[in-house]
């Protein structure tokens, strides 16, 4: 099930999403950055990508995390369909990320990110588990 | 938290100095925008602007202010090149984001039979939306490096327009300093695709009329007059732009650690003026500013042709000028005068506008007797106004005034307020043309989602920060 919620801002949008676990945390972010980018489901997983980021603190991995995300997706045009988070401790995570580049047959991109922003940025760790939010620049 | 606000005058609002803040916040509102204002935190952003190192004069917030990141949207700072910093949340991600104005000789009558051709003409030549891009331009690495050092000038030197273009954009279509080297292989990458495409969100490309001339001589000099048509661009340094401020950002989150810089705002980090990490930032963004400079002259050179191609006349009939051509996300050096002392300032704009006065030597020398235009759009159903920048403005906020109209609403609650409307029928029906690559943009961009930009010219006008020349309507909208 998807933790994943968007958030309202004046001009922009904002993720928010809980885990059990930090891996699981960093996935349902992900997917929510997905949300605002496209409603598509017809993402197909036919290509593999190894992502690795590093970061001085979690809050930090976070934003650096899903800009990856959205660098793949602007400047290679590819759409993730499954996210598997293998490692993740406060300053790095690696993750396999299956997905599809673009078609424009299939489907279609609402939003523009420019960027994940480190407005009231947060990642938490509590008795309930993990919870993060980030806004997004739109 | 809320932020002590005292009342100047019926346009100006103080946020007087307390805790950390070096200096107070002068934030310009009607008494209705400012109790819309106290409900988010756009205040305490001017608050937070404040405590910066080295900050000169007043914390400033224009009309059209809202909460962005670290600094609000519509903030205008000042700082000490020795002592103060330099911030690329000052700046914003969209780094030169702004807005064009090109002029015609064309009248509405004879344009609007053919108006839905123009637009659907200007849809096909200009791309617009989310990873849109002509197919018959592709840009090398040389070329783009070429692009960061010459901005404008490049596009021109390239067969988009002409010389004369460059004599009526700020800075004259290039900032100097850029060094495409400190720009990063990623930041090259999202931006090769991106040089000549409008993009998505709020940037536009119109087709309006010159509704209202408010300022005879001041139209007259522009070479505005009523009925007249005209083309609103507004766009930016596209992926390139937010990956340079994506890139500096992060630089400087180390270097406010390291220069013992206290930050109330992770996103306010920065560095000093005169540090190397500042001086990178700078020349990198200079390079993304030439890139947007050059964005906006490619697509009007399409425009232009698009023009030419429906209409079945030259450009030495149509005469698509530029008026203006300004950035309102920007750090300049500039020269003022501060207690009667000339001082040299970097002065931070996000989401807002240079609006220098007549007889400044900045100013066009075309323009030198009314003061450099000063493009103010509003929303895509209501209008946009063209103004002229002041004495009072160069006195009182480093000669700046607003960019826009602002938002009301947040992308989601505009979307539910478009539910169950065709919008682009309804703006049919008032004779606005809608071509747009999104329906969620159009849903998310409806004109009830931005302030009443009428408002916002009308503080700048009553504060003298801005003097209105012209009110535009749109005709036809291009969104992405």
């Amino acid at each position: 099930m998807n933790t994943y919620r968007l958030l309202e801002h004046t001009a922009d949008m904002g993720i928010e999403a809980h885990g059990s676990t930090a891996a699981e945390l960093f996935r349902q972010m992900a997917l929510g950055l997905r949300a605002v980018v496209t409603a598509c489901t017809d993402i197909r997983p036919q290509v593999e990508r190894l992502i690795e980021v590093t970061a001085s603190d979690r809050e930090e991995l976070l934003v650096n995390w899903l800009g990856e995300l959205v660098f793949l997706l602007e400047a290679r045009q590819f759409l993730p369909a499954s996210i598997e988070i293998e490692a993740i401790d406060e300053h790095r995570l690696t993750a396999r990320v299956r997905g599809e580049i673009f078609d424009p047959a299939r489907h279609f991109l609402e939003r523009e990110v420019k960027a994940v922003t480190y407005h009231q940025l947060r990642v938490e760790a509590g008795e309930n588990g993990w919870s993060a939010r980030v806004f997004v620049d739109i | 938290m809320s932020v002590k606000i005292e009342q100047i005058d019926a346009c100006r609002w103080r946020i007087p100095r307390e805790g950390a803040m070096r200096t107070e916040g002068l934030v310009f509102a009607s008494r209705r925008m400012m109790e819309v204002l106290q409900q988010e935190q756009a205040l305490e952003q001017v608050r937070n602007v404040a405590t910066l190192p080295g900050i000169v004069g007043p914390s400033i917030a224009m009309p059209d202010i809202h909460w962005g990141y670290g600094f609000p949207i519509g903030g205008v700072a000042a700082f000490d090149l020795d002592e103060g910093v330099v911030s690329p949340g000052g700046v914003g991600y969209d780094i030169n984001c702004g807005v064009r104005l090109l002029r015609s000789e064309l009248e509405v009558q004879e344009v609007r039979p053919l108006l839905e051709r123009l637009a659907n003409e200007l849809y096909r030549n200009v791309p617009a939306g989310v990873g849109s891009h002509r197919r018959d331009f592709k840009l090398s690495v040389a070329e783009e490096r070429k692009v960061l050092t010459r901005g404008a000038r490049w596009a021109v030197e390239n067969g988009y327009g002409q010389l004369e273009d460059l004599a009526h954009i700020e800075e004259r279509g290039t900032i100097a300093g850029a060094d495409p080297e400190l720009i990063s292989e990623r930041a090259l990458e999202r931006g090769r695709n991106q040089l000549g495409t409008l993009g998505s969100g709020n940037h536009f490309l119109e087709i309006d009329l010159v509704e209202e001339i408010h300022d005879q001589q001041a139209g007259a000099v522009l070479g505005l007059f009523p009925g007249q048509i005209v083309v609103s661009i507004h766009t930016g340094s596209r992926g390139l732009g937010y990956q340079v401020c994506d890139d500096h950002l992060k630089m400087m989150q180390q270097a406010a650690r390291k220069y013992g810089i206290k930050l109330p705002d992770r996103q306010l980090c920065c560095a000093p003026l005169g540090s190397p990490e500042g001086k990178q930032y700078l020349a990198a963004m200079a390079c993304a500013a030439n890139f947007a400079f050059a964005n906006r002259q490619m697509i009007t050179s399409w425009v232009r042709e698009s023009f030419e191609r429906v209409l079945g006349r030259a450009q030495a009939e149509l005469r698509m000028s530029v008026i203006y051509d300004v950035c309102h996300n920007i750090a300049k050096m500039e020269e003022h005068l501060v207690a009667g002392r000339k001082r040299q300032l970097c002065v931070h704009r996000k989401g807002a506008t240079r609006a220098f006065p007549p007889g400044h030597a900045e100013t066009p020398e075309l323009y030198r007797s009314v003061g450099q235009p000063v493009l103010i759009p509003g929303d895509m159903g209501r209008y946009s106004y063209v103004l002229v920048g002041t004495q009072g403005a160069f006195e009182e906020t480093f000669g700046s005034s607003c960019h826009g109209a602002g938002r009301v609403l947040s992308r989601h609650a505009a979307k539910k307020r478009a539910r169950g409307h065709n919008v682009e029928a309804e703006l049919a029906a008032q004779g606005i043309i809608i071509r747009a690559a999104s329906r969620a943009t159009v849903a998310e961009e409806i004109p009830e989602a931005y302030k009443d930009v009428m408002d916002v010219v009308g503080v700048v006008e009553q504060a003298g920060i801005g003097k209105i020349v012209a009110r535009l309507k749109p005709l036809a909208v291009i969104k992405g």
